[in-house]
């Protein structure tokens, strides 16, 4: 063998393979970063000469989509619809739990979808619009027009989502996180339901008392299903959209400010006046799900997707009830900050044309009353009248009515999602204050110190 | 027979060559790109990426998670060699010198585990912590020692000592195995000399089975190690998800966070150049302090 490895022509044919081998590699990167490589697949898929449509639209179709807590079925129908009104083009899902992971060599290889609905764990639309992935729509969606004659941009709930003024992406499930609680328990106990914080104190008080369990679960692993349940209500609620926005952006001296302490205070009562179940550092948020759905505990801060999703696993008689997270003091409205789930277009579509047309297609009142009855949860279109529809579930029409009441509930909407780069070191902080292992002042601080990492 | 050098130097180009270049693409080609990546500032989900030099490499000495995340490797590390070692040396022991006649049956429960994928054993224990309905609780309360009961994993003191049992209990069945290929070669008549020159049950472990098994011990053990770093991220992962507060933060779990959690790629790359370094510089050191001369009798 020793013999062998002296041999220098051995030697050096293997120092060629290795040397090549590395070069072939990143070469092939540099070659993906010019744009020779998109042209070509665009020339190959769109190279075939079709025959035009009315409107001209037709080809490949290709729509990456989430599937979570709403099921698929409301896209199953959208879709199947859409292929109906232009036989020509040729819809391609790409679906599933799990499909933004799956998704994700494709944008990085500059060969994304074209329509992408950006949900679910492993997608974040600041992420995508700061890499520039998504189409810029903002001259486009002026020209979108619901079924009414309404137009598309005066009919939102809530408005896109802007990025320097720039809109990359189109709100298309309006969800909000509240807090819910079984029904049925509490009119059979005569448990109160909150209307503001003290009186969740004396309701939590209660229910300790009468059910001896811990009233309040929230999932430990993923300690932003808390964040962004009860607390961005709470700072809402205690500062306005102003300070919501800081926090969220991570502006110096935000989370130390004296609102924020005095939220956080209420979290660090929660906890001393032992609310909190003692397990919720564990639980993920099946588990902490399950664990409600079980009366082990009264309360959990979830979105609306709650119910779609222990759809299989809900006891008998079991009722869910929803309100706004009650952190406000008392004589303020409840405060309620959207979650948006938007739509977009990839900057580097294959067939733009169609992926607007679908996007068009699929923002219309009646698939938003559909998507109530498929998803229990809102679409992010004005005017849709739930009440007089027996599909819908009960929550989602009270919670609707709620909503569009400015007495009871307040919107506040935050500017864009809080990266994961803030998100994670703060809901760690949070996690330790919740197990009473930080304080309030303690937490503020570890808070601010993530904000400033996050600033540089 | 004779062969020509050719003859020869082909039949070795025959076997090497096309290990090498799958050796080069699948380890190679990853460890440099690794390092590539190392340099740049890119989220991982795009085609954008900017060379930052050493700005990830800075930011790792910068980080207060990483020093917490390499003690709670080598605490994983620890408590494992010992843990697997003791156990599977004494079951071994138990299994070839005790002649138990239900010695086979034993074998396959205790490398049962073995045969598990770390994740359903990760999914397994979590369901025995379970505060309210695990084992652990409620076995604890039902002998009366209720107040030892406490939510195991998600408590930020007592989540990473939880992780070292599921992990002892996965281990033990294959270096138990391999420990017992080792005392089964070691001649009876060795232990026939010691007896007769008076040597107990222990002496004869300690003097004749554990210097004759010492070759399998120490692989055995640089192998917990390699592993232990490599790939104690799955039970992490799988059951606290580094939680709470980064209490059982590992550095592969934390590169997970990082790359694919945080979108900082490249960050996590970095992370991951350290855990080759310290590996590396681990098993250097363990191979030169378990250094010991063969022992033949």
């Amino acid at each position: 063998m020793n013999k062998l490895f002296k041999n220098r022509r051995f030697l050096w044919i293997a120092m060629l393979l290795m040397v090549a081998l590395v070069a072939a590699a990143c070469s092939s990167d540099d070659n993906a970063d010019g744009d020779d490589g998109v042209e070509e697949d665009a020339a190959e898929t769109g190279g075939s000469p079709e025959t035009a449509t009315e409107g001209g639209i037709s080809g490949d179709l290709e729509i990456q989509y989430f599937v979570g807590g709403y099921g698929d079925s409301w896209w199953k129908e959208v879709i199947a619809d859409f292929k109906e009104a232009y036989p020509d083009v040729n819809v391609i899902e790409h679906a599933g739990p799990n499909i933004n992971d799956e998704m994700r060599s494709r944008w990085i290889s500059n060969d994304p979808p074209d329509v992408v609905y950006i949900d679910g764990a492993g997608s974040s639309e600041t992420q995508m619009v700061e890499d520039g992935q998504l189409m810029n729509l903002t001259e486009w969606v002026e020209g979108i027009e619901l079924e009414g004659g309404d137009k598309l941009v005066d009919s939102f709930i809530v408005q896109p989502g802007k990025f320097d003024g720039e809109i990359y992406s189109l709100p298309l499930v309006f969800d909000t996180w509240g807090t819910w609680y079984d029904r049925a328990l509490f009119q059979e106990k005569g448990y109160e339901v909150p209307t503001d914080f003290e009186s969740f104190m004396s309701s939590m008080e209660e229910i300790k008392e009468g059910e001896g369990i811990d009233p309040l679960v929230t999932s430990g692993q993923h300690p932003y299903y808390f964040l962004r349940g009860m607390l961005f209500p709470a700072f809402a609620a205690a500062g306005g959209e102003e300070l919501l926005a800081d926090l969220i952006t991570g502006a110096e001296g935000a989370w130390t400010s004296d609102a924020t302490l005095e939220t956080m205070k209420k979290v660090e009562r929660l906890q001393e006046e032992g609310m909190f179940d003692s397990g919720l550092g564990a639980l993920n948020h099946t588990q902490s799900q399950m664990n409600f759905l079980l009366h082990d505990n009264a309360f959990i801060p979830v979105g609306f997707w709650l119910p779609n999703e222990m759809a299989n696993d809900i006891p008998d008689g079991f009722d869910f009830g929803f309100i706004p997270s009650p952190m406000q003091d008392p004589g303020e409205p409840f405060a309620i900050v959207p979650d948006l789930r938007p739509l977009a277009i990839a900057e580097n579509a294959e067939n733009p044309d169609a992926a607007k047309a679908f996007v068009e297609f699929a923002f219309t009142r009646e698939y938003a009353m559909a998507f109530s009855e498929h998803t229990g949860a809102i679409m992010n279109i004005t005017e849709v009248d739930l009440t007089e529809n027996e599909n819908v579930p009960g929550y989602l029409t009270e919670a609707n009515a709620m909503i569009n009441d400015p007495e009871q509930v307040q919107i506040y909407e935050k500017p864009h999602p809080m990266s994961a780069d803030l998100e994670t070191p703060i809901g760690n902080a949070l996690m330790s204050l919740m197990l009473g292992n930080m304080t309030a002042e303690e937490f503020v601080e570890e808070a601010e110190k993530a904000a400033a990492d996050y600033r540089n | 027979m004779v062969q020509s050098k050719k003859q020869k130097y082909t039949f070795l180009a025959f076997c090497l060559v096309p290990t090498f270049i799958m050796f080069a693409i699948f380890t190679l080609y990853p460890l440099f790109s690794g390092l590539y990546y190392s340099f740049f500032n890119w989220s991982g989900s795009s085609q954008n990426k900017e060379f930052i030099g050493i700005g990830n490499y800075i930011r790792l000495f910068n980080d207060a998670i990483i020093p917490n995340t390499i003690i709670h490797d080598y605490f994983l590390v620890v408590t494992k060699v010992i843990g697997i070692m003791v156990l599977a040396l004494f079951f071994a022991v138990a299994l070839t010198q005790l002649k138990i006649k239900e010695a086979p049956f034993y074998r396959i429960v205790f490398f049962f585990p073995n045969i598990m994928s770390v994740v359903v054993i990760g999914i397994l224990w979590t369901f025995i912590y379970n505060p309210s309905m695990g084992l652990i609780n409620s076995g604890l309360e039902f002998i009366g020692l209720e107040s030892w009961t406490r939510p195991w994993l998600g408590s930020e003191t007592w989540a990473l000592p939880s992780l070292v049992l599921p992990s002892i209990w996965a281990g033990i069945g294959l270096f138990m195995l391999m420990l017992m290929g080792g005392i089964s070669n070691v001649s009876k008549s060795y232990y026939e000399a010691a007896e007769i020159d008076g040597a107990n049950q222990w002496q004869q472990f300690w003097k004749v089975t554990l210097p004759l098994v010492w070759p399998q011990i120490k692989i055995s053990i640089l192998y917990i190690v390699i592993t232990t770093l490599n790939g104690s991220f799955v039970i992490v992962q799988v059951m606290t998800a580094g939680g709470p507060n980064n209490s059982t933060h590992v550095m592969g779990s934390y590169l997970y966070q990082q790359a694919f959690v945080q979108y900082n790629f490249g960050y996590g790359a970095t992370i991951g150049v350290m855990i080759l370094v310290l590996s590396l510089i681990t098993v250097l050191l363990l191979q030169f302090l378990m250094r010991r001369d063969k022992v033949e009798y």
